[in-house]
């Protein structure tokens, strides 16, 4: 249940749907938006990719969030759909020089549509049975891409992405992806916060909940869990068009398990269940790992005593031993922990 | 004591000054810096710091040995991209920012295909440290390599084999590799189109299984009825461990060719000791690491002077041969350029046009044209062996032949 500020009521049903409800809740979003937007010219490019490669995960891991978190389907191969949009995009640009606005939604349907195959397994199966079936996604992915015929998706050489076009504007540079990226995301994440509120965000997480109960409810289970992977993979696969027109390559060799365990601790870290929590996760993991990669160097360069294998094994352990702690420590996310803050200052100075 | 003029003073100031102003010049030296990417944290971390240390004891040697007389000081520092595709394009543009470097020396596939634009477009030549993967193999490329691909370096292993037998039919040879990895299939397909090209060879048996092979027997049994006489396995130490064992295990005698990253002494380590790969052949266009060979002079020298503190072997040679490609890249931009406002585009233009050689011994004196990144003449491929429980050196200088894409 949402807390919010004393005096603060909802006379009408758009005011109760509507995710933001107060003046200082506006200023909040439009300081972020702000500050998000400054970046690259505050920041440099440098920056800016940073925030590429965030955008682009906060995409796909929204979506992972929709099919795990709020529909309770497990996916362990979020990555591999990722690569499904990627391989589209890359060879519809290649080959048809589609504009972006084409590409874009056509990689997200080619990734669904892989999404369905195992959204109608979830009808049947859940819990580890679901991982494991994920799991194989992740194989039929990378086997196919490389023993499907070179000229659909370039096999093991992969493909060459040409820079995104849009209305006339090429985005060649980190700094215009960027900004490309940016609203991208934002309009997948407000999407996302729509599907949360509407019926068939309540019907993912009653799905979630019991789903036996949920069919007795009126739910169509087999259609809501169908339509969570789909909707899931949907994002991955834009994410994965996004992560293509970045990086100009795709790879099978991108696309691993490896990257699909790593997009659920985002989601453990941030908080299951919550579109925010997750992009917290993005935030922190990219975060971390921007960390460690940048302080190996500097810390082997100021100590060279300690040798440069010691402090970059340590930081792999360091980058670890993070992620333990905050599920030790906040297993319900990060998400849980604001939410919590927040509700403090609310109702501050009494205890509860 | 004699009286000077005032006008007398002035006029020899005036000359002793202009003399000054080449010596001046000359005495100058402009510094540039290299960006050297590395995988500390990634799946190479663990052979990472060898290459390293080769590569950058090589810019120090040259820097110090070769640069100084030509006004030119370099600089290296490297980053970590944890071969991760998104860390390389991220790390890019801090990169280009902190150093403005001229040049960059990559780890490997993953950020040469994720920087391959943003070089070009940053019109910084990029040196790499491996063998060429058929994704990178484009024309007009900004990141050149010192070696062409696995397969460019195996055929003339075979066409040596072919000469020394006096061979008419074709050399039966059977592959073990990989899917699970693109890089891996490359190297499969290769040596398919080394058979399809050249003629010497014919594949009789292409095995994929897992990237790290416990079990090969029954594998191995096809390959023995299909009558192979040389088992290829570029993959990794693991296939050639599973495949060693299998012929012990069917009694069969087939040599296995490796190549650099799974050669003769990480194999033969793996498999519990060199004289167990007794007959079997490592191929590559890199320095085979004896202790005779005229390169441990060089090396000796890094270790003593120049900070080089890992083993001779591979790994170091590797590193070393990435840096030597680097440095004579530069020298040959220096030479026809001058030593001032040097570029990562002029050092391309002269790579691209002028025959590479330096004093490092490290590789042959190459030629590269804008049909390949690798040099497309030049080039020579080295085989070492093990005989009588030794790692020698089987045959020096094979030249490598030109091969279509595949």
């Amino acid at each position: 249940m949402r807390q919010l500020p004393s005096g603060v009521f909802a006379s009408t049903y758009l005011q109760d749907a509507a995710l933001i409800r107060t003046g200082k809740q506006w200023l909040a979003l439009g300081v972020l938006l702000a500050a998000v937007a400054l970046v690259p010219i505050v920041l440099g490019p440098r920056y800016a990719n940073i925030g590429n490669n965030m955008f682009i995960l906060a995409v796909v891991v929204t979506g992972l969030q929709l099919t795990l978190g709020y529909a309770g389907q497990v996916n362990l191969a979020q990555a591999a759909f990722m690569g499904v949009g990627a391989f589209t995009a890359a060879s519809l640009a290649n080959h048809w020089a589609l504009p972006f606005i084409v590409i874009l939604p056509a990689a997200g349907l080619a990734a669904a549509l892989f999404g369905l195959l195992f959204g109608l397994a979830a009808v049947r199966i859940k819990g580890f049975y679901m991982a494991l079936t994920t799991i194989t996604a992740q194989f039929v992915f990378h086997f196919a891409v490389i023993n499907l015929p070179a000229s659909w998706f370039g096999a093991a050489n992969g493909l060459k992405v040409p820079p995104a076009q849009l209305f006339g504007l090429s985005f060649s540079s980190d700094v215009g992806l960027y900004y490309l990226n940016g609203v991208v995301a934002a309009g997948m994440i407000a999407f996302a916060l729509g599907i949360a509120r509407s019926r068939f965000g309540r019907a993912f997480v009653a799905v979630r909940d019991d789903d036996v109960a949920a069919g007795m409810v009126g739910i169509n289970v087999v259609q809501i869990k169908a339509l969570a992977f789909m909707v899931g993979t949907f994002y991955a696969g834009v994410g994965g068009a996004l992560w293509a027109y970045y990086i100009r390559f795709v790879g099978a060799e991108q696309f691993t398990l490896f990257n699909s365990i790593w997009m659920i601790a985002m989601l453990i870290v941030g908080g299951m269940g919550s579109i925010v929590g997750g992009l917290f996760g993005v935030v922190v993991i990219a975060g971390l790992q921007e960390l460690v990669t940048s302080l190996g160097p500097q810390l082997a360069e100021l100590a060279p005593e300690l040798g440069g294998q010691i402090v970059f094994a340590s930081m792999n352990v360091l980058l670890g031993l993070l992620i333990a702690l905050f599920l030790i420590l906040e297993p319900k996310g990060l998400m849980h922990r604001w939410q919590l803050i927040k509700f403090s200052l609310r109702i501050w100075p009494f205890p509860h | 004591m004699p009286k000077i003029s005032r006008r007398k003073a002035l006029s020899a100031a005036a000359g002793l000054g202009a003399m000054a102003l080449p010596l001046r010049a000359m005495a100058a030296t402009a510094a540039y810096n290299i960006a050297g990417l590395a995988d500390y944290s990634g799946p190479f971390a663990d052979i990472m710091k060898p290459v390293i240390a080769g590569r950058d004891a090589i810019i120090k040697w040259w820097s110090t040995e070769v640069g100084a007389g030509l006004g030119v000081a370099l600089q290296a520092k490297n980053y970590d991209t944890r071969y991760d595709a998104a860390q390389s394009a991220s790390l890019w543009p801090g990169i280009r920012s902190e150093l403005n470097p001229i040049c960059s020396l990559g780890v490997g596939s993953v950020d040469a295909t994720a920087l391959a634009d943003r070089y070009a477009e940053a019109k910084v030549v990029s040196i790499q440290s491996g063998a060429t993967a058929t994704n990178s193999w484009v024309p007009d490329s900004w990141v050149l390599y010192y070696r062409a691909t696995y397969a460019h370096e195996t055929a003339p292993f075979f066409g040596w084999i072919y000469e020394k037998e006096g061979r008419k039919t074709p050399i039966k040879v059977a592959v073990i590799s990989s899917e699970a990895a693109p890089a891996f299939v490359d190297m499969a397909k290769g040596i398919q189109a080394v058979a399809a090209q050249l003629g010497q060879i014919q594949v009789v048996e292409l095995i994929w299984d897992a990237v790290q092979p416990v079990d090969l027997t029954s594998q191995v049994r096809r390959i023995v009825s299909a009558g192979a006489e040389y088992i290829v396995i570029q993959t990794n130490t693991a296939a050639v461990v599973a495949a060693k064992r299998a012929l012990q295990a069917l009694n069969a005698k087939i040599p296995i060719v490796t190549t650099s990253h799974n050669g003769m002494l990480a194999s033969g380590k793996a498999v519990g000791g060199v004289a167990q790969m007794e007959g079997d052949f490592e191929v590559h266009s890199m320095v085979m690491p004896t202790d005779d060979a005229p390169q441990k002079k060089l090396y000796d020298l890094l270790k003593s002077k120049y900070g080089l503190n890992q083993p001779w072997g591979v790994l170091a040679a590797q590193g070393m041969s990435q840096g030597a490609l680097a440095v004579r890249g530069i020298e040959a931009a220096v030479r026809k350029f001058g030593p001032a406002d040097l570029s990562g585009d002029k050092i391309r233009t002269a790579m691209l046009s002028t025959p590479l050689e330096g004093r490092d011994g490290m590789l042959p004196t190459v030629t590269f044209d804008r049909s390949a990144p690798f040099p497309t003449s030049g080039l020579t491929a080295n085989v070492a062996t093990i005989k009588g429980g030794a790692y020698t050196v089987a045959a020096r200088d094979l030249p490598v032949p030109n091969l279509k894409k595949w």
